[in-house]
């Protein structure tokens, strides 16, 4: 079952040798448990297996799985290249086995007739699986399946006619009413339901595309080869099982209308909101803010209609990069935590010193000038800084056991919470004896950046003058009772269930059962 | 210039070195009932804090940073514009806007209380310029097309939950009725209908003459917003409506929860004037009753005791409905102090933001938006007053009595739509859940109560 029906096409047509045209494509192909007894019985290492492209191309970069391969795309940059010679009598039939002794194909005869197939199994059945579907967290070892995957991920059940997949009713339901595709369908009400055959069911065996065997040997990179001959292939056999039948268009000719299901708006959003930029940050920078997210579904709706004839293909190409950039899209954008982090650590690094920093790099620290922290001061801050947390997550490890578990649910009375409160020494913005004393002050310091130099005082980029007056205690006043904070749940003053209360939710799965939760 | 404003009779004491005072700040909680824990965000395991949290460290917690949230709103009402600055400052260092779900949550907060600022007091001048940024940002709230809208719905079991529940009562109710009058008042344009139209479609006696009635609060209303008027929205749900060989009428009447809907109420009226009392009339109320205004609201021009919410309600029973459905927020926005709802909306919208990292991407566009809508109900919620505040939802209990107050006993919903809903959010996270509440449905996440569903009959 593991061979790769398709990928042995690739290979016999990239061997150099040429043999006979006729029957390359089949003939490489033999099942698991009957292998060609004269055959060379090949047992490749683990590590064989896995790699990838390992014979690069020096002057472009690409990468080949075998260096004959890579001889014959040398030969297109007029480079030297040598391909082995075989003689054509010597041409012995391999196979491969699993080097994995538990399994089945590790057993000569039950070895696998090609390379890619032996590879793929490997990869499937004893590689990780690092592919996972983001849809319904299915993972996968080997991409192609990943992407096959994604593109049917949920078509079990309901199928509109302008191609998007539902894996509920009420989903489908409710889609389906505002869809064009149900406007267009009325307006054809008279044409027959001729739905069954045009949902695909008939065309696996007849639609195979054209073997690979006589295309010329300068276009056998072996990789994009099998890959296209997959996709057709699924993405028929995904079809197949479409329950739905009185939805399905009358006439499979019919084009599709402009899909805007999820997936591709998403994956086909130009950018993403400047992330990066910290709130304040971006609203003096309005114009970042302000960016308009663009409708996707216009591009979309660019689709020839030339592509829709088989909406099934059409959906595949569209889908199949979208899936690429989908998984580009992935790891968020980073949030530049340099900023952030540095912000954070001056402010508990002048909690220590007594906001010595100076004001210039105290800005830049805040996060306002994002790209150009002051190295030396974020640097040591940040010693300070995981210094600080490391005592700080001791102290949550700590009062793990008692607080969390049996917290749950988590009981509604008021919590003391004097930790936080008195923890920030937030509560006291302002003095019994009338003079402004707020957090500015307690947060500035003496070099208060909000009195003396008016050109930094403006943090906020409002233009707006500072008083003068508020001049006194400075940052460390307020960043010290933090600390506090800390020490105090440390030193169990407060009560565990603080925390415990804060963090019970982890200790018992909710009413659900896990496995139906994609991330959870 | 910016003003200091001393005046703040209620600002608490100051206590200089008050960390070594274990009392300090303990005003502040007083009264504050701490009813949930805080998941990590997104995480299962707390020995494994996330990367953001060891950079920001003891910082970033839901508690300190609701603390400095309330004590950014304390120094707003008191007009202390420096102070105002200066947390918010910390915040936005605290609580990037693409951080993880604390830090999203807060950066909601934190530009709801700068839109507050730039609309009150000394403060104004101060925050203006940044306001009209965050304004500039928040008044692009995405417009869905209806095929976008209907998925957009189903990201989450937000809506879908009220949708299922209230379509089973409503097909229980109109058992036997041959024509069928649906009053929708809701904020999703229609999104619940299909499945209502599907269900009564299949509905054992054949499908009944279907009237549906809309509100059309205009572009004004609380998103999502669609862009798509009525009239065509109108015109596909008839379409659909024939394709499941159900009879319907469409009717939008332009309306405001301003004012009562007392244009849609009047249309009713006149209606039930003229039918024969054979139809079943369905008012169905989905997230859209909490934005008329209850008695905080100001600026009514009626009695004092009677707000217009109690009154919509009694005229909605003088209609005298088959069934009345009511899907809304367990939530209560509407203290009269801003601290006040933003610990409510605070200790309730986390649940957005901690649910929408289970299946989104950070940087989705779909995510965008629909942060963009919690942010839009954070900001309402803090920064607006009088009718332009529309999110005033009540909780449950306070929503059965008025109902109970206007003449309805309620319904219990039957075990097929408690299984169906189960079902339903089994393909969810989860965190999703659901629990019975006396008659009524509950939709919780992680254990807290999200939104409830409820159905009245007159009693």
């Amino acid at each position: 079952m593991e061979v790769d029906t398709s990928s042995a096409t690739a290979k016999s047509g990239g061997a150099p040798p040429l043999p006979p045209p006729g029957p390359p494509a089949k003939k490489k192909r033999a099942l698991p448990g009957m292998p060609d007894p004269d055959a060379e019985v090949i047992a490749l290492s683990p590590k064989t297996l896995m790699a990838t492209n390992r014979f690069v191309c020096e002057i472009c970069n690409k990468g080949f799985q075998r260096d004959q391969n890579l001889q014959l795309h040398r030969r297109g940059h007029n480079l030297p290249w040598k391909l082995r010679q075989r003689s054509g009598k010597e041409v012995r039939k391999r196979v491969y086995v699993c080097p994995e002794p538990s399994c089945v194909h590790h057993d000569a005869s039950r070895a696998l007739g090609d390379l890619t197939g032996i590879k793929k199994h490997f990869c499937r059945k004893h590689g990780e699986k690092k592919w996972k579907c983001d849809k319904c967290s299915k993972k996968y070892a080997v991409q192609s399946d990943w992407k096959a995957h994604a593109k049917t991920c949920g078509s079990r059940e309901y199928r509109c006619d302008c191609g998007t997949l539902f894996s509920r009713r009420d989903s489908f339901i409710t889609h389906r009413a505002f869809c064009d595709a149900l406007a267009e369908e009325s307006a054809k009400a008279r044409a027959p339901p001729a739905e069954d055959g045009s949902s695909g069911a008939a065309a696996p065996p007849a639609l195979p595309p054209p073997p690979a065997a006589p295309v010329p040997l300068q276009q056998l990179p072996p990789a994009p080869a099998p890959q296209q001959h997959e996709e057709p292939e699924r993405e028929i056999g995904a079809a197949a099982p479409e329950p739905v039948v009185q939805y399905t268009p009358p006439a499979p000719l019919m084009p599709s209308p402009p899909s805007v299901n999820g997936a591709n708006v998403s994956a086909s959003t130009s950018s993403v909101a400047a992330t990066s930029q910290s709130l304040l940050g971006s609203m003096f920078a309005p114009s970042s803010v302000a960016q308009a997210p663009q409708y996707p579904e216009r591009a979309l709706a660019a689709k020839p209609p030339s592509l829709c004839l088989a909406t099934d293909a059409a959906s595949a190409q569209f889908s199949a990069p979208a899936a690429d950039r989908q998984q580009q899209q992935l790891p968020p954008p980073s949030p530049s935590p340099s900023a952030h982090m540095s912000a954070t650590a001056l402010l508990q690094k002048a909690a220590q010193m007594g906001a010595t920093s100076s004001s210039s790099s105290f800005l830049r620290g805040l996060g306002l000038d994002i790209s150009s922290s002051s190295p030396a001061s974020t640097s040591s801050g940040q010693h300070h800084h995981h210094h600080h947390q490391q005592h700080h997550q001791e102290a949550m490890q700590m009062q793990f056991p008692e607080g969390s578990l049996q917290q749950w649910p988590p009981r509604l009375e008021p919590e003391p919470a004097p930790m936080m409160s008195a923890g920030l020494g937030l509560g006291l913005p302002y003095d019994s004896t009338g003079g402004p004393m707020g957090l500015p002050e307690l947060m500035m310091g003496q070099s208060s950046l909000f009195s003396a130099k008016p050109a930094t005082l403006d943090f906020l980029g409002l233009g707006m003058s500072p008083t003068g007056a508020t001049t006194s205690r400075g940052l460390p006043v307020f960043m010290q009772p933090m600390g506090g904070a800390v020490g105090m749940a440390r030193s169990g003053t407060g009560p565990p269930d603080t925390f415990g209360a804060g963090r019970g939710a982890q200790g018992k799965p909710w009413e659900r059962n896990p496995s139906s939760s994609p991330i959870l | 210039m910016m003003q200091f404003t001393h005046a703040a009779v209620t600002a608490p004491p100051l206590y200089p070195n008050g960390h070594h005072g274990l009392g300090l700040g303990l005003f502040l909680d007083v009264g504050a009932p701490r009813a949930r824990p805080w998941p990590a965000a997104g995480s299962l395991f707390p020995t494994l804090p996330p990367s953001s949290k060891i950079s920001l460290g003891n910082l970033n917690s839901a508690g300190c940073m609701e603390q400095l949230l309330v004590h950014c709103a304390n120094a707003i009402e008191a007009n202390d514009a420096t102070l105002t600055q200066q947390i918010l400052w910390v915040l936005n260092n605290i609580a990037p806007a693409d951080g993880d779900s604390n830090q999203r949550l807060t950066a909601a907060f934190l530009c709801a209380l700068v839109a507050r600022a730039s609309r009150t007091g000394a403060c104004k001048a101060v925050t203006a310029a940044v306001a009209a940024a965050v304004e500039s940002a928040a008044l692009h709230v995405h417009r869905f097309t209806a095929v976008e809208l209907a998925s957009f719905v189903d990201l989450t079991p937000w809506h879908r939950f009220g949708y299922m529940a209230a379509n089973h009562a409503i097909l229980e109710a109109v058992e036997g009725f041959s024509v069928v009058h649906v009053v929708d008042l809701s904020t999703t344009h229609c999104m619940q209908m299909p499945t209502l139209i599907d269900m009564l479609a299949s509905r054992a006696e054949g499908p009944p003459i279907l009237r549906l009635t809309v509100a059309d609060v205009g572009c004004s209303g609380p998103p999502p917003a669609l862009d798509m008027s009525y009239d065509e929205l109108g015109a596909k749900l008839v379409n659909f409506a024939r394709s499941r060989n159900v009879t319907m009428d469409f009717r939008m009447v332009p309306t405001s929860p301003a004012d009562a809907l007392t244009s849609l109420v009047d249309q009713l009226r006149v209606q039930q004037l003229v039918s024969d009392g054979t139809e079943a009339l369905i008012v169905n109320c989905h997230m859209l009753l909490h934005t008329v205004p209850d008695e905080t609201a100001g600026s009514v021009s009626l009695t004092q005791s009677v707000s217009l919410r109690t009154m919509l309600l009694k005229s909605i029973r003088t209609l005298d409905p088959t069934l009345v459905v009511v899907a809304e927020e367990d939530a209560d926005f509407t203290a009269g102090d801003v601290v006040g709802r933003l610990r409510a909306a605070f200790n309730f919208l986390w649940i957005p933001y901690d649910a929408v990292d289970t299946f989104l991407p950070k940087g989705s566009e779909q995510r965008r938006w629909y942060e963009a809508e919690v942010g839009w109900k954070v900001e309402n919620v803090l920064a607006q007053e009088g009718v332009d505040r529309v999110e005033r939802q009540e909780d449950r209990a306070r929503w059965g009595q008025r109902m109970r107050g206007a003449g309805f006993r309620a319904v219990a919903f039957g075990e097929e739509a408690a299984g169906e809903i189960r079902t339903m959010l089994n393909e969810h996270a989860a965190g999703w859940g659901m629990k019975r509440e006396d008659d009524d449905l509950m939709l919780t996440w992680k254990g807290h109560n999200v939104v409830f569903a409820s159905a009245w009959a007159p009693s």
